[in-house]
This record gives structure tokens, sequence and C-alpha cells, in this order.
């Protein structure tokens, strides 16, 4: 008997249009992009993508015309319209889209677009099942991207074949409205799960894949535990590496936020700047723990903004501490600061240590994002 | 245990010994013209044993003495397969049994070195195994580890403290497995004096620490004693630096904590060095007797990144043939940087270099490093040393 996998799969057809007529995004700017002449780029890149599944025992729920329909028709996938896309269709459809999807009890919903479409697939699905990103957008931060739509299919290919599994990243957005008068505001928006290639820790093929990357969340972690013992104020990041340090402490972290911990115990819950900078002046000395996000490997000036130049210069760059699976690190050959003080990311930049599991470290190359 | 200041080495020992040894000491003529240095290397090589390192200058021994004592099987742990292979060959010539708890990462990284050992007669598992408490606690908890040294070592004790006719072997740390190996360093000295030779420095990779004091011990006295300007330099990993970033403080030499505590530099029993490439040298002690005389300044203590040290490697390779294993390029490194300052200042230092075995199952370990695979992992000692401080002592 055949076994179907179930997938659900979309569009944003408008994904990506604004980038090349410089608008930075295109959330809401489908009809200035198109007044400037953009045209669509996210059904190329998702064919290319789909192209890879041929053959694969799949059925494919997706939304009508340019929403997916098209596409699958086209790649001759076998594929049910279960959602009807409006005419100009938007953030609204992606969710309902997806909930229709996740009335069909689909294994794995693949979406292609940018930053703002992987927003709209997570605020339904969370992390209840795992999405994939064909990136087609003008930002792509967030982690369930793959690297190109090649890549993307090969995954997805791989993940129905039942060879890799899910792991938790991050979903994070730029504010597009402020981006365009040069403030760079992200925020991670969500926790989704993603299928990803477990990375070999040595040599690709002839050794051992490598420990769960929960495992060496959880060397980490119980590291972590150790040394906070110190008594300072530890300022935790935004994050599930940083997630699972409060988890083995025993204290409550919000998974978006800032908190900060102190002997065992939490001091403050989703902090702001202020928060912060009062802190450090009640205690004096407090150090930083942050884990790079989304996928490119920023460690500071993404998600986690509270921690702003004025909160890094009083807690002093040297107790910046880092922290990331061997996983995360192979992916980004290099981490990126970018906190809007050049001098401060000069600083912060170089060789530094990332704590990668118990008592373990690498090194690896922080880079001011300026200079890249 | 001896008060005696020579011990003879028996005459059965020494008709084994005699299959290899001694072993050669070449001047390093390439590498030097390559380097451009007034520096005179020296390397002397063991990879010319049958198992391709210094191990069988101990294990021979200790195969030996097993049998005049009736016993019938050994077992042992092996990290980089080097000891493991040592002792089944050395086991054969004595028509003993041995069993080679080999850790988990060596085993899949270098499949070959559990035929070379089965063709010697012995058996080998990958560790932590099934076969042992300690294995089976171990892989409940971490069903896919690497293993480390520390637990093939508590595998291997057990396996020996529930078989009746079985002793453990233990090929590194220990001071009769020191003395065996000194036999590196007496037949160096000779060599040197054969050409009038005597050396500035000796750089030697340490692991658990067998085969650089091996080579070096000889040399103490001279120092001591005669006030000889020597330097020996023991060379370790950035990722496992038990002399450079270790306690010196009394631990237990394996994770499950069988073992009599011992005197030494120690990154604790419970840590487990990231899988290096070097897997011979991930041990979180080292000898009591080196660890000693690096306490006392006699001996200093460096350490490298593995990239650094395979570039060493291939430039050894390229000048003078030979293929290195990564254990014993970390004592290339420093001795190439050496030469290399000798350029500067013109100094025609005498160099001697311990090359402690050949790379013939490391292979993969080169392709990594010619991928761009490998990371330079580091031991956060800062943050480790933060992590003790508030743990109570006893």
């Amino acid at each position: 008997m055949r076994s179907l996998k179930k997938v659900g799969f979309l569009i944003n057809p408008v994904a990506g249009m604004g980038g090349a007529v410089g608008l930075k995004g295109t959330d809401g700017l489908a009809e200035e992009a198109r007044r400037r002449g953009a045209r669509p780029v996210a059904p190329r890149r998702a064919e290319t993508a789909l192209k890879e599944l041929l053959g694969l025992d799949a059925l494919f729920f997706t939304a009508s015309g340019e929403m997916g329909e098209a596409a699958l028709r086209r790649c001759g996938l076998e594929y049910q319209v279960v959602f009807q896309a409006s005419e100009e269709s938007g953030a609204e459809d992606t969710k309902e889209a997806c909930r229709s999807f996740l009335d069909k009890g689909v294994a794995l919903i693949i979406f292609c677009g940018g930053d703002g479409t992987a927003r709209d697939v997570s605020r339904v699905i969370g992390s209840k099942i795992p999405i994939i990103g064909i990136p087609a957008g003008v930002k792509m931060h967030s982690g369930v991207f793959a690297i190109s739509p090649q890549a993307a299919g090969e995954l997805i290919r791989e993940y129905l074949e039942g060879d890799l599994n899910a792991r938790e990243t991050e979903i994070v957005d730029v504010d597009e409205e402020k981006y365009r008068s040069g403030i760079l505001d992200t925020k991670i928006y969500g926790i989704a799960a993603t299928p990803y290639k477990p990375v070999l820790v040595q040599e690709r093929k002839q050794i051992y894949a490598s420990r769960d990357e929960d495992d060496f969340k959880l060397q980490i972690a119980i590291f972590a535990s150790e040394f906070m013992r110190d008594g300072s104020a530890y300022i935790l990041g935004a994050g599930t590496t940083t997630a699972k340090i409060a988890e083995v402490l025993g204290v409550e972290k919000t998974l978006l936020g800032v908190d900060v911990v102190k002997d065992g115990r939490v001091i403050c819950l989703d902090a702001s700047e202020r928060d912060l900078l009062r802190i450090l002046e009640e205690v004096g000395k407090a150090k930083i723990i942050i884990s790079p996000i989304g996928a490119q490997g920023f460690v500071l000036g993404r998600g986690s903004q509270q921690i702003s130049p004025k909160v890094l210069r009083k807690a002093g760059p040297e107790n910046l501490i880092i922290v990331a699976t061997p996983h995360k690190l192979k992916e980004t050959p290099r981490l990126l600061v970018d906190t809007g003080d050049f001098d401060l990311d000069e600083t912060i930049s170089g060789r530094r240590q990332v704590i990668c599991g118990y008592r373990i470290a690498q090194l690896k190359d922080v880079v001011a994002s300026s200079n890249f | 245990m001896s008060t005696e200041r020579w011990i003879d080495i028996p005459d059965e020992v020494r008709e084994i010994l005699k299959l290899w040894r001694p072993t050669p000491l070449f001047r390093a003529h390439r590498l030097e013209e390559h380097l451009k240095t007034p520096a005179k290397i020296y390397y002397k090589y063991e990879g010319v044993s049958p198992a391709g390192s210094h191990k069988p200058n101990t294990a021979v021994a200790q195969a030996y003495y097993n049998m005049k004592e009736g016993i019938e099987r050994i077992a042992t742990e092996t990290g980089a397969g080097q000891w493991g292979s040592a002792l089944s060959m050395a086991t054969n010539f004595f028509d003993l049994q041995c069993r080679v708890y080999m850790v988990r990462a060596s085993f899949d990284q270098k499949p070959y070195r559990k035929s070379i050992m089965q063709v010697w007669g012995a058996e080998c598992v990958a560790s932590p195994s099934e076969l042992t408490n300690a294995g089976r606690a171990i892989l409940k908890e971490h069903p896919n580890t690497g293993g480390s040294l520390g637990i093939a070592i508590s595998e291997a004790v057990e396996d020996a403290a529930t078989h009746d006719n079985t002793n453990y072997a233990l090929g590194s740390v220990l001071n009769h497995v020191l003395l065996h190996q000194t036999v590196e360093g007496l037949e160096l000295k000779k060599q040197l004096d054969m050409v009038e030779e005597y050396p500035d420095v000796i750089y030697g990779c340490v692991g658990g620490g067998s085969n650089f004091p091996g080579m070096c011990f000889p040399f103490v006295p001279d120092k001591l004693k005669d006030k000889k300007e020597i330097r020996m330099v023991a060379c370790e990993p950035a990722a496992c630096p038990t002399l450079t970033k270790g306690l010196y403080a009394y631990d237990f030499g394996d994770t499950a904590r069988l073992t009599p505590l011992l005197k030494m530099y120690t990154l604790g029993h419970d840590f487990i060095p990231p899988s290096i490439h070097a897997g011979g040298l991930r041990y979180h002690g080292d000898a009591p007797l080196l660890c000693n005389l690096v306490h006392d300044g006699v001996i200093e203590a460096q350490s490298f990144h593995q990239n650094e040290v395979f570039k060493a490697a291939v430039t050894f390779a390229r000048t003078e043939g030979i293929l290195p294993a990564p254990e014993a390029s970390h004592a290339l490194k420093p001795a190439i940087d050496d030469a290399v300052a000798c350029k500067k200042t013109g100094e025609e230092k005498t160099i001697v270099i311990s090359l402690s075995g050949h790379g013939h199952f490391d292979l993969s370990s080169y392709d990594a490093y010619f991928a761009g695979n490998l990371e330079d992992y580091e031991y956060p000692a800062e943050l480790v040393k933060q992590s003790l401080a508030k743990i109570p002592k006893f």
C-alpha cells in the first residue's frame, strides 16, 4: 500500500517583489512594487524547489491559483486545493490556508516567501508541525529558510523520506516601516520547528552523525548553570539555547524576551533596555549570555535589541558570553554583530570563544556586519 | 615500584623489541632547507614499530610480565587505536587473550584499527559497550556518545575485575609505563652522542604522558644534577589542555571513578573532551610523574589548535616524506615555529622532535583538514574556573 505523505504548500505570490525596486520588503506594498515595475519572483523559486520532489509519494494540500495550485500543476505534482485565495492574497490568506492544512493533518508545511510570510505561518502553526521556507523574500532572517530553493527541495525530500529530524528555530522579522527610514528593529516573533540535516561533527559521511542538537543544548545549559553560580547577575538573551539554560536552572524564561537571573533566581522577566540599565546600576556587575539567532548568525543587533550598546558598554564587552550548538556554528561560517555603535562592534569583533558544549568552546570569527 | 635506579630489560622482551629497535633518529635536512633555518632539526621516529607507534615499548613488557604471573587474558582500552594495536601484537607474542575497548569516536573514524587488532588475535569493541555496567550506564544517558578514554578505561577495569584470569593493562599515565618508554630517550642520547650533539630543546606530544616522558626523562638528571640547559616542551591540544589549563590536584584516572586517586593536572574526570582528530590526546589527566615535573618547572607545556597542527603535519610530510599521526604532529608545530624563529636570531639550535607515530590510519582526518571541516576547539578555562570556585572541596 502506498503511504502518502500529506504536505501543506503555499506561496506568497508577492514575496520578494519589493527587493529589486528598493522597497526593502513588500509588506503592504505589493501595489507600489508593481507600479515600480516589480515582477513576481516567488512562483519561479517555488517551482525550482518543487521539481526536486517529483516522484515522491506525497499529496500536496494547497491554496488556489498563484498561491500554490498553479505551481504544483506546472510541476506535475499531485495536489488538492483546500483553500480559495482572495484575488489579492495577503497575510490573512496565508493564515487561513495554514488552518486548512492543519485540518487535513499534514506532516509538514512548505511555504515560499520571506520573513513576513514565515511570521504569518508561524502564528498559526507555532511549533506544532515542522515548517520549511523556500527563500523568496527580501529579508530572510528566520531559521526556517533553506539556503536556496534547490536546498529546500532536498531538505523536504529527505525529511519526508524519514531521514531527517526537526529542530526548533527562531522566526525573526524586521519592522519594515522603520527599516525604510533607516532604523533596523528586528524582533523574534516566534519559535518554529523545521527539518534540518544533522551536521556531522567532524567529517561528512565517514564519521558518526553528531549527537542530537538538543543534547548539545543541554550540555551548554549544564555548563552555564555551573558557572552562573558566581554571584553575578546574568542577562539571558532570547532563543531556545538560553531557554534551555533557564530550564536547567529551574527558573522561568520568556522565550522571546530578555530575562535576568541572579543566584538561581529570576530578578527580571522580559526586561526592557531601561530595566537592564537599572539592574546594572543596582548590582554593579552583570554578564550577558546570548546565542546567535535566526539563520544568519547575528549575535547582537538582531532579536534581543534590549541588549543595547548602552547595556553592553555598562556590562563590559568582556562579560559577553556567546553560546551556540555545534550544529548552528557549522551553518554560520562567522558570527555577526550590528549593535548600531560602530566602535562597540569593533571591540566585540575578532576571534572569540563560543561555548558549544559542556566545558567545550570553539573559536569563531565575530565580524561587524557593517564591515562585511 | 622499585627503588633501583636502573632496571634491565628482560631478554625475552629485548628479543621482541629487536624487531624494530633501535628506532631511527633522522636529521630533517629537507625540512631545515624548506624553512631556511640555521637550526638543526632531528626527529626520533617511533612509527617504524609494527603497530606504528611508541606503544609497543610498554605493551611487550606488560604482556611479558603478565604471562610470567600466569595471567591468561588482558583487558584494556584504546583511544586512537595505537595502544590497542600494540597490546594486541604483544599479547599475541606471549599467547595471551586480549580484549580492547576502543573509544567509539575513533572506532568509527579508523575501522582498520579493529582489523589490525583482529589480525593479531585480539577482540576490539566500541566503547561505551553493552558488555559492562559502566558502558551500559553511559549508553542509557547518552545513547549517541562518541565515548572517551575515561569511559573506556572504566569498562576495561570492570572487565578485568569481573574475570578471574584477566588483568587490566594501561598504555600510558602510570609509572611502570613511563619506565618502559625510557628506552626511547636512552637510545636518543646514544644516537646524539654518535654525532656529538646535545638537544637544546625536545618537543613531544602528550595525551596521557608516556612517549614524551620516555623521550625526556633520561635528560632530566642532566638538567637537575648537571645544570645542563635543556628545554623539554610537552605539547597538547587546546581542546584538552590538561597541563596548561588543568588543576593540579588528586583526581580519578577514569570517568567511573574506579582507579585510585592520582596527583596530577586534571580537567576533571567527568570532562569529555571534544572529538578532535588527535584522539590519542583526549585525556582529562596526565602522568603524575610528568605533572610533578611540570609543576616544578622542569618541563614546560604548550597547547595548540588542530588546524595549525595539521598545517605543520602537511609541511613535514611534504618535506620529509613521512606522514605523521595527528597526535605526533602537535610536537611538529612548535618545533617548526622554533626553527623559524632561529632565522631571526641566527641561532644554530639543536631541536629534537619526538615523532611518536605514523598517520596511515588517520587519512580521513587529513581529508577533513583539506576540506576545511576541522573546528578549532578551545577549553573555556575562565568559565570552568568560575564554575569550580563554588563547588565544595573534599
